[in-house]
């Protein structure tokens, strides 16, 4: 019946909800395959490089020469401003405000649900650390039997990870390693002396890991509208000269170029509507965030990219006679198998290493350390499965790192301003394992000032993560030693907060079989054939690496998956 | 940099030339795309009394004295302390701080027979060593106790020298004067030699 419909009748031929990372890839690629696309978006409406208003901005122009407003952060923004790294007086506009959106946190069982509020989500505020997955990871749950196999291959893959890394820009070392493919890699970006010298003791004492550099998508060579970064330093606080991806600098102007893109912010998707007779959706329903007003706008194909907790909490709110228990639920998955990369300091080191080298420029990443156990099959020393790796930091330590030493007066002014000694940071993140148990759910009593029930979360760490935090902290204790540190610090012992990893992903999980998994291998929901999930929900396991070019690359596949069905008059 | 200024950058942004073109292109004050928010220490305080600031502004100058670079009050540090206590302290701090204020506006010119911020500064810096060394076992002085919140119960002595340390190297003053400061590099150098003279970059601190 499709083929005889007219595309007029609709409002729009495509609908993405949300236009962060993944939001921004599927307005691109459905605009350039000739669809007319709307985005919408909860967040403020914020304009590339002009709404940046905390870039480069120095530190006596903070309030309280950047001192965190405590005050305010602990009424307002509680579980924001907890993302240390990225969040404060520079960046606070991109991020959701706590009080006005809350969600239903159990004091006993924490989640930490880290969000943006701004047209391009979280890509204006994320770490840019872009990694692919290995062939291993998409093996794992198919070959240990934990969650159900991923219904696609890394062969499969790997023409769109090298779609997307060439357009959004990606700068790394290629290393040849099984376990971290090799991508589309602009030139890397140079390291500390420190590192060289930590980077040739490795080789010697721990030749079973490697030093590379963090791949993080970070232009060092112009890409058209985009330039070359010119380390500044504190990425969060946007980025005028497009020189780290993000949906405004990159793949929203590339959608807006072909005429075909209509976005409207502050607009929160409430439900989305699915017609018994047809089998599809039909509308999305909005309320304006601003004045409260509803509306709802019509489409061939939906896309849902509101984040993987936006995004389910849109489908479980999205219940009709045909799905009582939430939008294309049949399988009974929808909001379980959550998924969140443990994370932590495994160890700082103190070095006396090329004291008399310095540097210039911000360099906004540091260095990897790929995973290196169970790589080939069970290390016999693990007692957990899977692995992790380390983002690793140098740090010269200045003032700010040592502001409470003892003493008084010209010395103390002299030793306070140059530079101590060099620290490296050794942080891991672990793969998590996907468990039924682990889970969102709407809240049964709270609700929104939208009137749309909050967000609950059902989340505690395995023996399996556990484990292998542990053993983090054992390996990096080894590789402090090889590398040569005088003195090391050991990391914290406690795990990170669920959520606090920032990578949640998997409450919408994707296989082949649709008594299993919600969506189909092409993130088209088994049950309902126009509806399309790309975010972080489709994830059927988590590897270590940092997921969202993951998220991206499948968005980019299922957008033209999505498209050629459409032509075909298949959906 | 005003508004019309940082849309003209804008502008040649969005028209497709690179950072490096831009870079020489543009003048100092565009490179630097200031906050809109004005300098917070130009906010003028009105905690303390006369006789107060005084003792406060000697103080601050004995931590970090003018040397062949500005000292504290070159810097407005006495102001931000002042602003601080008033806006951004909790009632505990500050009254760790009142009674510390207190303690040398009357103990002092009893002890030595005139106010603080009179005597000479080797007293000066005497009666904050004294203060130092009984507060030396507070958990302040801990190695690695950086970068973590206000430590509320911290003595007087502690509060005076992370304020005065955080506002002098905050200040516009501290950073471009004694540390070293540049906004925009362009590149990046991990081998730059370091003199034994050489400060430190004036980085992008977080609380
Ligand atoms: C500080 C930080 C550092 C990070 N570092 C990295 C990193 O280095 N590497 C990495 O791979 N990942 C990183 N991440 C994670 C990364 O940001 C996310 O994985 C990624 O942004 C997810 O993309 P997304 O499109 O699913 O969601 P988002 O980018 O969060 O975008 C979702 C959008 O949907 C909108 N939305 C939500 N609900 C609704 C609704 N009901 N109606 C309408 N709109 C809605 C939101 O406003 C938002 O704009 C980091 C995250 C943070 C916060
Ligand atoms: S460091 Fe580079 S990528 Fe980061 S904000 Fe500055 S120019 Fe952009």
């Amino acid at each position: 019946m499709s083929d005889t419909i007219n595309s007029t009748q609709y409002d729009f031929d495509a609908i993405v909800v949300g236009s962060g990372i993944s939001g921004g890839w599927a307005a691109k690629e459905l605009t350039e395959k000739g669809l007319r696309v709307l985005v919408l978006d909860r967040g403020k409406p914020i304009r590339h490089s002009v709404d940046y208003v905390g870039e480069h901005a120095p530190s006596w122009k903070f309030p309280y020469q950047a001192k965190k407003p405590r005050e305010l952060y602990a009424e307002e923004y509680p579980v924001q401003s907890r993302v240390t790294h990225s969040f404060n007086e520079a960046t606070r506009h991109f991020w959701n405000n706590d009080k006005q959106n809350p969600y239903d946190d159990n004091p006993d069982k924490p989640f930490m649900w880290a969000r943006a509020d701004v047209v391009g989500g979280r890509s204006l505020i994320w770490g840019r650390q872009t990694y692919r997955f290995s062939p291993q990871d998409f093996q794992a749950n198919a070959s240990d039997g934990h969650g159900i196999p991923w219904p696609v291959d890394y062969e499969e893959m790997a023409p769109w990870y090298s779609h997307v890394e060439k357009f959004i820009g990606v700068n790394g070392r290629k290393e040849g390693l099984a376990q971290l493919p090799d991508g589309e890699f602009q030139k890397p970006m140079p390291w500390y002396a420190l590192e060289e010298t930590i980077g040739e003791r490795l080789k010697k004492k721990a030749p079973d890991v490697t030093l590379t550099n963090s791949r993080v998508a970070i232009l060092t060579e112009d890409l058209p509208g985009r330039s070359a970064c010119h380390y500044c330093g504190p990425c969060p606080r946007g980025c005028s000269t497009g020189s780290y991806f993000s949906s405004q600098s990159s793949t929203l102007p590339a959608a807006k170029a072909t005429g075909r893109l209509t976005v409207i912010a502050n607009a929160v998707v409430e439900r989305l509507i699915h017609d018994p007779a047809t089998g599809k959706i039909s509308d999305v329903q909005v309320i304006d965030t601003q004045t409260g007003e509803r509306a709802s706008y019509s489409a061939r194909l939906f896309f849902l990219c509101a984040s993987t907790i936006g995004s389910t909490q849109i489908l479980m709110n999205s219940k009709s006679d045909a799905f009582p228990n939430g939008l294309a639920n049949s399988s009974g998955a929808l909001g379980k198998y959550m998924m969140d990369h443990a994370l932590g300091t495994s160890s700082m080191g103190v070095f006396l290493d090329n004291m008399d080298s310095y540097y210039s420029g911000n360099r906004p990443t540091g260095l990897y350390i790929p995973r290196f156990r169970n790589l080939q099959g069970q290390d016999e020393d693990a007692d957990f499965i899977r692995g992790y790796g380390y983002q690793t930091y140098t740090v010269r330590m200045d003032w700010s790192t040592s502001f409470n030493r003892k003493g008084f007066g010209a010395d103390l002014k002299d030793s306070l301003r140059k530079p101590g000694q060099w620290l490296w940071v050794l942080s891991y993140f672990s793969e998590c394992l996907p468990r039924e148990s682990n889970r969102m759910f709407l809240s049964p009593n709270k609700v929104d000032r939208f009137g749309i029930p909050q967000v609950a979360f059902d989340f505690t760490w395995s023996d399996n993560e556990i484990n292998m935090q542990a053993d983090a902290g054992r390996q990096a204790d080894r590789l402090m030693k090889a590398a040569g540190a005088v003195l090391t610090l050991p990391g914290g012992t406690d795990m990170s907060i669920p959520g606090e990893g920032i990578h949640e992903m998997g409450t919408a999980r994707m296989g082949n079989d649709p008594a299993q998994a919600v969506l189909n291998k092409y993130n088209q929901a088994h049950d309902v054939p126009n509806l399309f999930v790309t975010d972080g929900s489709f994830m059927t396991s988590s590897s270590c690496v940092n997921p969202s070019l993951t998220y991206m690359a499948f968005t980019a596949r299922a957008a033209d998956y999505a498209a050629r069905q459409l032509a075909e008059g298949l959906i | 940099m005003n508004r019309r200024e940082f849309l003209q950058c804008a502008a040649v942004m969005v028209s497709g030339m690179t950072a490096s073109q831009l870079g020489l292109a543009l003048s100092d004050a565009q490179r630097a795309h200031l906050a809109t928010a004005p300098n917070y220490n130009a906010g003028k305080a009105s905690y303390l009394s006369a006789a107060q600031r005084r003792i406060l502004a000697a103080a601050c100058e004995t931590i970090i004295p003018r040397s062949d670079t500005p000292g504290a009050i070159d810097a407005g540090v006495p102001n931000f302390i002042e602003l601080m206590v008033s806006d951004w302290f909790n009632a505990t701090e500050r009254a760790i701080f009142d009674a510390g204020m207190i303690d040398l506006e009357t103990r002092i010119p009893q002890q030595y027979g005139m106010a603080f911020d009179r005597l000479t500064a080797p007293a000066q810096r005497d009666i904050l060593e004294a203060l130092e060394s009984a507060a030396s076992d507070h958990p302040w002085y801990e190695f690695g106790n950086v970068q973590r919140d206000f430590i509320s119960d911290a003595p007087f002595i502690c509060q005076l020298k992370e304020l005065t340390i955080w506002g002098f190297f905050t200040s516009e003053r501290g950073a471009k004067e004694v540390l070293r400061y540049n906004p925009m590099p362009m590149q990046f150098d991990g081998h730059l030699p370091l003199s034994p003279n050489d400060s430190t970059w004036a980085g992008v601190v977080e609380s």
